[in-house]
C-alpha cells in the first residue's frame, strides 16, 4: 500500500491550527483553548516571555531542556510538524511522502518557496545535511533516528530515507525538532559559529542573547507563509521568581508568564487584564520505586503503595485542582492512550491485601528521595508519609538539591523518589522505551524495571504499521506495566501560562511547542 | 612607604587570597554529590551519553590534576569554558558583573544619602525625640527580610504607583538609574541603620573633642562645624562598618537580583551552582573575593583622603 499526502491537507491542518486559535473565545481560560483571539490580527508588537530559567544552546541536535526547545523551534522548521492536538503529524517543509512496497523506502516532496531567513532557497541538499548531523549526535538525539540506514538527496526538491526496518514512528521522529532543516555546510560557519547565531526556515531570526538574561528573535521577512509573522520580535527574559514573573505580567513589563505557581492559578483567573491558560499537557508525574532497593522489587509492596494513593487529594493539593488522577503510563494525549486501563487506583482495602501478601507484611522503613526548592514535590511527599502510614511504611523525606537528587536518581542510589515525563514526538515509542526497557535508554526510568514480555511488545510496537495490531500491543503494554506497579502514576497536569489579555492566538500543544507564528498583540 | 606602595602591596596580597579562594571552592564544589550531566541529560541521562560528556568536559580525570589545568589557566588568564552553556567563563562573568556593580553603587550612595543626614540629626541632639527616632526607625529596615521588603516595594512603587520598572536591569544609563532604584534602595534600607549608628556613635565622641570645644569658642558657624570637624573627623569608624557589611552585601545581592529578576553575578552563582557548572562557580566566586578585597582596599584609601594624620605603615 502506498501513502499519499497532499497539499490539501497541509491547508486543512493550518486552518485547523488557525481555528483553533480561535477557539478560546470569551473565556481563555478553559482547558485546552488558546488565547482569545478576537478580531484580525494586526501587524507589529514586541513580545516578552518571562520565563522560569534560561536556554542552555541552540544545538537542536543534542539539546534536552525546553527552555531552548521552545526558543529554536522558531527558528529551525521539520519535514513534518505536530498537530495541534499532539496526537499526529502534518505537513511542514515537506508536501508529501511516497512509501515503497517494503515499508523501508520513504521518499519526500519539498515544498517550494522555501527560504532560509539569509534568503537562499531550502534544497534537499540542506535536508540530507540536518538529518544526517542529527543521527550522528551520539550525546544527543541519534537515539531517535536508528532506524535510518541512509539519507538521499536525488534532485533538489527530494529527499529519500532509507531505512534499516519497517519504522512506524517515522514521520513523529522526522517532526522532532532534533531533525530540523539547517543550511548544508552550516552556511560555510564550524557548528559552534551556527549555533551561536542559528539560521532556519521558521518565522522568526536571531538577534541577540545575553546568557543568564535575555534572549530575543525577530521576525523573519523571509518566512515562507506569506504576512506572518505578525510580531516584530519575541524575548524570552529570565525570571526565576514566580513572584516577580507575576509582577512584570501585572506591570505590563511581560505578557506571558511561564508556568506560574499552581496556588495562583486561581487569582490570575479573576485578575483584570490578564487571561489564565491552562493547555492540555501530556506531562506524567509519578512515583518512581528503585528496584535494587529492598523491598522494591517485590511487587505486592509496590503494588501496596500505588494502592494506597489518593491520586484525587494529590491533584487537589498540590495542583489545586488543575489535574486529572493518572491511570496509565501513557497520558491521554498520547496517540495508542487506553482510557480502559484501570491502573491501581485508591483502594484501602486492597492495598492492605496486597501488603499482607508481600515479604513485609507488617510494613518497613523507608525513604522518598525529594529535589529541594520544589514545593510541589514536597507536598506529594508529605502527602504520601501520612498515606503510607496504614500500611505501616514509615516514610522519611530525603531532601537533596536538584542536582544531587538527579544524580542519586540516575545511579539508582535512592528507595522512592518522584519523577516526570512530557512527550517529545506524537508518538508513544520514545516514552515506551525509556519507561520500561532497561537495556536501551535510562534504565526504565531508573528504576530498574525489567518485564521480558513488556520490552518485547514494546519493540514489536515499532515495527508494526498496521494500527489496530499497534494498539494491541500498547494495550498490553500499559496494563502490564499498572499490574507491574513499576511506578505509581499518580496525576496528569496542564501548561499553565498566564498572559496579558491584548495577546491573541498563544497556543501551546500538549507536546510542549507553542507557534509563535500565530501570534499577535491588539493594541 | 607611600601610597603607591601601599596599593602595589595589597594587590599583590590579592594573589594567595585568589589562589586560597581558588582551592576552597573548587574542592568544595568538587565534595558536593551531583553531576553536570545529570542536568544537561536530565531524565535521557544515559551511561553512555555521561561518559561522552564527562569525557568531553575531562571531569573523568583525578580531581588534582583537574585543579592543576584550572590554575594553569587561570594564570594564562583563562577561566576556562562553561559545561553548562559552553561559552568561555570570563565572557560570562563580564556581562553579568555591570548589573552586580551597579546594585552596589547604588545602594552605597542610597545608604549615605539617606544614612548621613539622619545620623547628623540624631547626633546634634543626644537622648532627644528625634535622636530615638532616628535610632529606632531604620532598624525595622535591618530586621524586614530582604526578598520580602523588596516585593513591598515592588507592590508599592512599581505595581500601583507605577513610577518604576517591576524589576530588571533597563537599557541604557537612565534606564539603570530607573530601573536599579528599587532593588538599591531595598540593600539601602539593611545598610542605613548599622551606618547610622556607628556614624551617630562617632559624632557624639567627636563632640566631646577639645578641638570642638576650641572651635565652638572661635565662633565657628554650627552648620560648618558639623560638616567640617564634626563628620569628617567622625566619618572614619562609618566607612570601616560600612566597607565590611558591602563584603556580607556582595553575598547578599544574590537574593535581591533573584527578587528583581537582576541579570547580576549573583544570579549567575546560584544558576551555575544548581548546574554544577563547575567552572562558572570558580570564577564567579574567584570575583567575589576580588571584589571584597578591594572594597576593603578602597576603605583604606578612603582613610587617608578622609584623615591626613593616616599614614601607610603597615
Amino acid at each position: 500500500m502506498k501513502h499519499k499526502t497532499t497539499t490539501a491537507i497541509t491547508l486543512i491542518a493550518v486552518s485547523a491550527l488557525m481555528a483553533l486559535a480561535g477557539c478560546g473565545g470569551s473565556s481563555g481560560s478553559g482547558s485546552g483553548g488558546s488565547t482569545a483571539s478576537s478580531g484580525t490580527p494586526v501587524k507589529g508588537g514586541d513580545l516578552v516571555i518571562a520565563r522560569t530559567a534560561d536556554s542552555q544552546s541552540m544545538n537542536n541536535t543534542t539539546v534536552f531542556d525546553n527552555e531552548s526547545i521552545w526558543v529554536f523551534e522558531q527558528i529551525f522548521q521539520t519535514l513534518y510538524t505536530v498537530t495541534p492536538n499532539g496526537k499526529g503529524v502534518q505537513p511542514e517543509l515537506a508536501t508529501s511522502y511516497k512509501v515503497s512496497a517494503d515499508k523501508k523506502t520513504y521518499t519526500f516532496t519539498l515544498r517550494s518557496g522555501v527560504k532560509f531567513s539569509t534568503g537562499q532557497p531550502m534544497t534537499s541538499a540542506d535536508v540530507k545535511f540536518s538529518l544526517d548531523q542529527s543521527r550522528a549526535a551520539a550525546k544527543g538525539w541519534g537515539y531517535i533516528d536508528t532506524a535510518i540506514k541512509s539519507v538521499a538527496a536525488p534532485t533538489p526538491s527530494t529527499v529519500v530515507v532509507n531505512l534499516k526496518y519497517p519504522w512506524a514512528p517515522l514521520l513523529a521522529d522526522l517532526s522532532l525538532f532534533s531533525n530540523g532543516i539547517v543550511p548544508a555546510n552550516y552556511g560555510g560557519k564550524t557548528e559552534t559559529q551556527f549555533y551561536n547565531a542559528p539560521v532556519g526556515t521558521g518565522p522568526f531570526k536571531w538577534d541577540y542573547w545575553h546568557k543568564g538574561s535575555a534572549l530575543k528573535l525577530v521576525a523573519n521577512p523571509n518566512y515562507w507563509v506569506k504576512g506572518e509573522p505578525y510580531l516584530n520580535s519575541v524575548t524570552w527574559t529570565d525570571v526565576p521568581s514566580d513572584n516577580t514573573r507575576e509582577l512584570q505580567l501585572k506591570g505590563g513589563q511581560a505578557q506571558i508568564d511561564e508556568f506560574p505557581a499552581w496556588s495562583t492559578v486561581s487569582s490570575l483567573k479573576t485578575t483584570p487584564n490578564v487571561t489564565m491558560n491552562l493547555f492540555n499537557s501530556t506531562r506524567t508525574d509519578y512515583l518512581a520505586f528503585n528496584e535494587t532497593s529492598k523491598p522494591f522489587q517485590d511487587v505486592h509492596v509496590r503494588r501496596a503503595i500505588s494502592l494506597a494513593i489518593n491520586r484525587a487529594a494529590l491533584v487537589k493539593a498540590v495542583l489545586f485542582g488543575n489535574g486529572k488522577p493518572a491511570n496509565s503510563v501513557f497520558p491521554p494525549q498520547v496517540p495508542y492512550y487506553q482510557a480502559a486501563t484501570q491502573g491501581l487506583q485508591y483502594n484501602l482495602a486492597e492495598a492492605k491485601a496486597e501488603m499482607a501478601k508481600s515479604s513485609v507484611p507488617k510494613g518497613f522503613s523507608t525513604t522518598i528521595l525529594v529535589s529541594s526548592g520544589f514545593s510541589d514535590d514536597l507536598t506529594i511527599a508529605t502527602v504520601l508519609q501520612s498515606e503510607l502510614k496504614p500500611l505501616g511504611i514509615n516514610l522519611k523525606i530525603q531532601q537533596l538539591d536538584p542536582n544531587t537528587a538527579n544524580t542519586n536518581q540516575q545511579n539508582l542510589k535512592y528507595d522512592m523518589t518522584l519523577t516526570y515525563w512530557t512527550m517529545d514526538i506524537p508518538d508513544p515509542d520514545e516514552l515506551a522505551t525509556f519507561a520500561v526497557d532497561p537495556n536501551s535508554g535510562a534504565r526504565s526510568f531508573f528504576t530498574a524495571y525489567d518485564n521480558p514480555t513488556v520490552v518485547k511488545d514494546t519493540h514489536d510496537a515499532e515495527q508494526t504499521l498496521a494500527t489496530s495490531a499497534r494498539q494491541d500491543l500498547y494495550n498490553t503494554i500499559q496494563s502490564d506495566a499498572a499490574a507491574d506497579a513499576f511506578m505509581a502514576f499518580l496525576y496528569y497536569s496542564p501548561y499553565a501560562y498566564a498572559t496579558t489579555s491584548n495577546v491573541h492566538g498563544f497556543y501551546v500543544t500538549p507536546l510542549g511547542n507553542y507557534h509563535l507564528e500565530n501570534v499577535w498583540m491588539s493594541k | 612607604m607611600g601610597r603607591t606602595g601601599f596599593v602595589v602591596q595589597r594587590l599583590l596580597l590579592l594573589v594567595p587570597v585568589a589562589v586560597g579562594v581558588t582551592i576552597i571552592v573548587f574542592f568544595m564544589v568538587h565534595l558536593i554529590p551531583g553531576d553536570p550531566a545529570a542536568t544537561i541529560l536530565g531524565i535521557h541521562a544515559t551511561p553512555k551519553a555521561i561518559a561522552l560528556l564527562h569525557k568531553q568536559w575531562g571531569l573523568n580525570r583525578p580531581l588534582v590534576s583537574q585543579y592543576w589545568l584550572f590554575i594553569d589557566r587561570l594564570f594564562h588568564g583563562n577561566l576556562g569554558q562553561s559545561l553548562y552553556y559552553g561559552g568561555p567563563v570570563s565572557s560570562l562573568i563580564w556581562s553579568h558583573l555591570p548589573p552586580t556593580l551597579w546594585l552596589l553603587a547604588y545602594a552605597v550612595v542610597l545608604t549615605v544619602l539617606i544614612s548621613v543626614p539622619l545620623a547628623v540629626l540624631a547626633a546634634s541632639k543626644r537622648d532627644g525625640v528625634r535622636d530615638h527616632v532616628v535610632r529606632a526607625v531604620p532598624l525595622v529596615g535591618l530586621g524586614m527580610p530582604q526578598f520580602w521588603l523588596g516585593f513591598l516595594l515592588i507592590y508599592g512603587f512599581a505595581i500601583s504607583l507605577r513610577i518604576f520598572p517591576v524589576s530588571g536591569y533597563g537599557a541604557g544609563f537612565t534606564g539603570h538609574l530607573q530601573s536599579m532604584f528599587l532593588p538599591g534602595l531595598t540593600v539601602a534600607f539593611a545598610l542605613t541603620p548599622v551606618v547610622i549608628r556607628s556614624l551617630r556613635a562617632s559624632m557624639i565622641n567627636v563632640l566631646q573633642a577639645e578641638y570642638i570645644v576650641t572651635a565652638r569658642s572661635k565662633g565657628v558657624p554650627p552648620h560648618r562645624l558639623f560638616l567640617r570637624h564634626v563628620l569628617r573627623n567622625a566619618v572614619i569608624p562609618a566607612v570601616t562598618v560600612l566597607a565590611i557589611n558591602i563584603g556580607f552585601l556582595i553575598g547578599a545581592t544574590v537574593i535581591i537580583e533573584q527578587v528583581f529578576a537582576i541579570p547580576g553575578i549573583g544570579q549567575l552563582m546560584i544558576d551555575s551552582i544548581f548546574q554544577r557548572d563547575f567552572p562558572v562557580v570558580q570564577g564567579v566566586t574567584l570575583v567575589f573575593g576580588v571584589m571584597v578585597v578591594l572594597v576593603n582596599l578602597l576603605a583604606d584609601l578612603a582613610y587617608a583622603a578622609l584623615d591626613p594624620r593616616v599614614r601607610f605603615d603597615r
